[in-house]
């Protein structure tokens, strides 16, 4: 009886975008009852805990390492004051405009035998061999290193942003209890913070396993690459099925926990207005040793790649003609753009029907918007252009015209791909924004006489205004650095920063490669800029 | 009024786009050079050339999921196996040889399916002030105990040496190629790592003796492409052609083949033809270095100084890299080719 109670337009309109966004996981569920060959049984027996330990490996040293950067950056910048705090506060955040496949490029670049370092020590020190005693990062250290630089924003943002909504109280408690500094660091500051730590983290776990930039660009076999590879080169669809559970459940796990700690997190904002304490002012010696350590997490998370990127762009100037910059930024704009309008409008019109008609039914279908961000972003276009063919075919079969050029090698499809990859960043962005909006406002407006759209409009539009950009802004990031989709699905001619900088990588020609990068990281940059008072959620 | 001239102008400039004369591309040669080569086709055809370029994986996913409605006409390629899984997959039509191709290029590098448009020769580097190897020097000797720990080569999720083992067991067999690779894997001076440039730089670096690369990683490095440094370690090293006194050195190729729902096919040969003019090979070997497809093109002058007069493998039909490749990764991963 509910469920036909619940069935209405938004319903209706709930139900149809979940689906969509559903389609990379029904997909991929669909394959699983597909025939295979058994060809490549002894090479799936191989492989499969090489695919299985290289990403676990990976897992486990970004979540350490991330772990590590992203507490103690926020705590130093949260509890203390020390040279140079409020620009480490918001420098740290500009990590995020550097996707871990470039931070790749740049440590290939600078360490590699005959690279750039070594290049530096001759300049410095006079010619001589001072490869042996230059460290390599390349294989699993270089894309752990990689991937941890370019990911520790995640746990650093949500841990300041919990410290910094109870730090007063926190501090206090701890003062009472007598605590030294290290003892409220573990017994009481920590153990609060941990929801917001658990979420980042497995936002750090997903990113993780859904690369496929970084370990291609080193030659990793992940579950991601291997899935990749099964599904297509060796067209064996019983180890991408294998591997495709495997990581369903990997992904599943960290989505629970992920959901589970944001939910806890709330619980621990203040209900009453909070006021921020005064930060605790360190001695001479250990505000330098942590403005250390801030200044070279800073320099090794954005400064390093920055320069390098840079100084190729400078030293190579011949790109500049070869590369048209120009359709580059015009192409990603208009990307940004449509994608931006897409997302918000859809998640807006969800948001808004969820809202008035109160259905808990349409909350937990809502759930389904984390599989397009969970699901990395190479098997997503796979997925998508799977299920594309499915149902032109089946169009086909009825007589209706077939619908794979309108979304296979368009612009339209890299929107609706980068629709179902990017939703629950936008829905739930927007929805936790709504969640502010007391019910009673609604209540008091329908009173006035005003109809359910005009409250849309006047009310919580104007409301929604800050967050609507900040998500715009989010989205443009994630699509500025986006590589595996829009490589696969972009139309003849169409080339992004991301793609043109992978092209030159490949050809081994990271040289062509930083023009395009920089370019990447600039416009990340000063999006990040602009918003960083929004991210770190001080607004 | 405005709105339906508006509208008509419009449309116009679409059944333009429809009608125009074009072929389009999908490409896992990124080169930024190959681009260039397109527009001088286009300067003379009126051709206009659609690229998009990929990974090879990802393309063939993409041109098998399109099926009938796919728009690419054209599938170009760097390995011998990689065309050879899309002749097996029958994604190719036949018709690539056309007359004027079968008058230039060799038939060994061609088929019904796919033409080659250059090759690429996979050597042995090292360093001379270090090392003094035998000229004769086959790939089959590279797995003598002798060699132990100094010798470094690229993954075996590499296509290069997928072939490369592939035509080991084309020419000597499964069995044989097997206890090959169990020994040569011993005698690697690090696990396998990095692109091909990589372990020419190993050996210039000292960290190695030996090194398997294409031969167009060096050129690049000493085309001053890659910056000074790059060139100055690209010095260091010599090239070493194996199998002189055998078949000689084992030669992979750039490739192409016209697609099954080609809808410009006639358009895809024209460029295929242009691609092997003497203009275009001269074009190719000096931006990519690879070895020219026809006679009378040199190859780039950074390569020719290693030696022009060196015997290549063209007895090896490049056709059996497809066949024989996945024997050649079960093989090289059975052994702990990582």
């Amino acid at each position: 009886m509910s469920l036909i109670r619940n069935i209405n337009p938004w319903f209706i309109a709930s139900l149809f975008i979940s689906l969509i966004v559903a389609i990379p996981l029904i997909t991929v569920f669909g394959s699983f009852f597909n025939s295979t060959s058994e060809y490549y049984q002894l090479l799936r027996e191989t492989y499969l805990m090489t695919y299985v330990s290289n990403s676990l490996l990976i897992l486990i040293g970004v979540m350490s390492l991330t772990f590590c950067l992203g507490v103690f950056a926020a705590y130093f910048v949260s509890f203390y004051d020390f040279p140079g705090v409020n620009f480490f506060k918001w420098a740290l955040v500009l990590s995020f405009a550097v996707p871990a496949y470039i931070y790749a490029y740049s440590l290939t670049a600078f360490f590699e035998n005959y690279g750039s370092l070594h290049g530096l020590l001759s300049f410095l020190f006079g010619e001589q061999n001072y490869n042996p005693y230059i460290p390599k990062f390349d294989g699993l250290a270089g894309a752990i290193l990689s991937m941890s630089f370019s990911l520790f924003g995640y746990v650093y943002v949500l841990t300041r942003a919990s410290f910094y909504h109870q730090s007063h109280n926190l501090i206090e408690v701890s003062k009472n209890l007598g605590y030294s500094a290290r003892e409220s660091f573990l017994k009481i500051i920590l153990p609060s913070a941990r929801p917001a730590i658990v979420a980042g983290l497995a936002l750090v776990a997903m990113e993780c396993l859904a690369d496929f930039g970084t370990v291609s660009f080193f030659g990793i076999s992940t579950l991601t690459t291997g899935i990749y590879n099964s599904w297509i080169s060796f067209d064996d669809l019983n180890t991408a099925n294998q591997l495709s559970f495997i990581l369903l459940i990997f992904i599943f796990v960290l989505f629970f926990v992920e959901n589970h700690s944001r939910g806890d997190a709330k619980y621990h904002q203040p209900s009453r207005g909070f006021r921020q304490i005064p930060r605790i002012e360190l001695t001479k010696n250990k505000g330098r040793l942590v403005s250390l350590f801030l200044s070279i997490l800073f320099f090794l998370s954005f400064l390093f790649p920055f320069l390098q990127m840079s100084y190729w762009t400078i030293k190579f100037p011949k790109y500049f003609e070869q590369i048209d910059i120009l359709a580059l930024n015009l192409n990603t704009l208009i990307l940004v753009i449509l994608a931006s309008i897409a997302l918000i409008g859809f998640s807006f019109l969800i948001n808004f029907g969820n809202r008035i008609s109160k259905s808990k039914l349409l909350d937990q279908l809502s759930l389904f918007s984390i599989s397009g961000y969970a699901m990395p972003g190479i098997i997503l276009a796979i997925a998508f252009m799977t299920f594309i063919s499915w149902t032109s075919e089946a169009l086909e079969t009825f007589g209706i015209f077939g619908i794979k050029s309108v979304f296979i090698g368009s612009v339209l499809g890299l929107i609706f791909a980068y629709f179902i990859r990017f939703y629950s960043l936008a829905f739930n962005g927007i929805k936790s924004s709504y969640l502010k909006i007391n019910q009673s406002i609604d209540e008091s407006s329908y009173l006035l006489g005003y109809t359910k759209f005009r409250t849309f409009r006047k009310i919580h539009i104007p409301q929604l205004k800050d967050s609507i950009v900040l998500i715009g802004i989010l989205i443009a990031i994630e699509i500025i650095k986006e590589l595996p989709m829009t490589l696969i699905l972009r139309p003849f001619n169409f080339d992004t920063f991301a793609t043109k900088a992978h092209a030159y990588a490949s050809q081994d020609l990271l040289q062509g490669a930083a023009l395009p990068s920089l370019f990447l990281i600039l416009w990340g940059g000063l999006l990040i800029f602009l918003t960083s008072k929004h991210i770190l959620s001080e607004k | 009024m405005k709105f339906i001239v508006a509208s008509l102008l419009f449309l116009s400039s679409m059944l333009g786009n429809v009608f125009a004369e074009e072929v389009n591309v999908f490409t896992s040669r990124h080169y930024e050079s190959d681009n260039e080569l397109y527009k001088k086709f286009t300067e003379q055809t009126g051709i206009k050339v659609n690229v998009i370029s990929g990974e090879d994986g990802a393309l063939q996913k993409r041109i098998k999921e399109e099926g009938k409605d796919s728009k690419a006409d054209l599938y170009i390629t760097a390995d011998a196996g990689k065309l050879g899984a899309f002749e097996a997959e029958g994604l190719f039509q036949t018709g690539a040889s056309s007359n004027l191709i079968k008058s230039v290029v060799p038939e060994q590098l061609r088929t019904e399916y796919w033409v080659s448009i250059a090759k690429r020769a996979r050597v042995i580097f090292y360093d001379p002030a270090r090392t003094t190897p035998d000229p004769n020097l086959s790939y089959e000797d590279l797995s003598h105990p002798e060699f132990k720990g100094k010798i470094v080569i690229r993954q075996s999720n590499s296509v290069y040496n997928q072939s490369l083992v592939a035509s080991l067991i084309e020419n000597d067999g499964l069995e044989k190629t097997k206890i090959w690779v169990k020994e040569f894997v011993k005698n690697f001076a690090r696990p396998a790592k990095g692109n091909d440039r990589s372990q020419i730089l190993a050996v210039a670096a000292g960290e190695a003796d030996y090194a398997i690369a294409n031969t167009y990683y060096i050129a690049l490095m000493l085309s001053g492409k890659k910056g000074s440094e790059q060139k100055v370690a690209a010095r260091k090293v010599k090239i070493l052609f194996p199998n002189q006194k055998g078949r000689g050195t084992h030669m992979n190729i750039s490739g192409a083949g016209i697609l099954k729902h080609a809808s410009n096919k006639d358009n895809a040969i024209k460029l295929l033809e242009f691609l092997v003019t003497p203009e275009a090979q001269k074009h190719i070997v000096n931006n990519t270095f690879e070895y020219p497809i026809i006679d009378g093109v040199e190859p780039s002058p950074l390569i020719s100084q290693f030696g022009l007069d060196f015997k290549q493998d063209l007895e090896t039909n490049v056709s059996t890299f497809a066949k024989r490749q996945a024997e050649a990764l079960r093989i090289m991963t059975e052994a702990g080719w990582n």
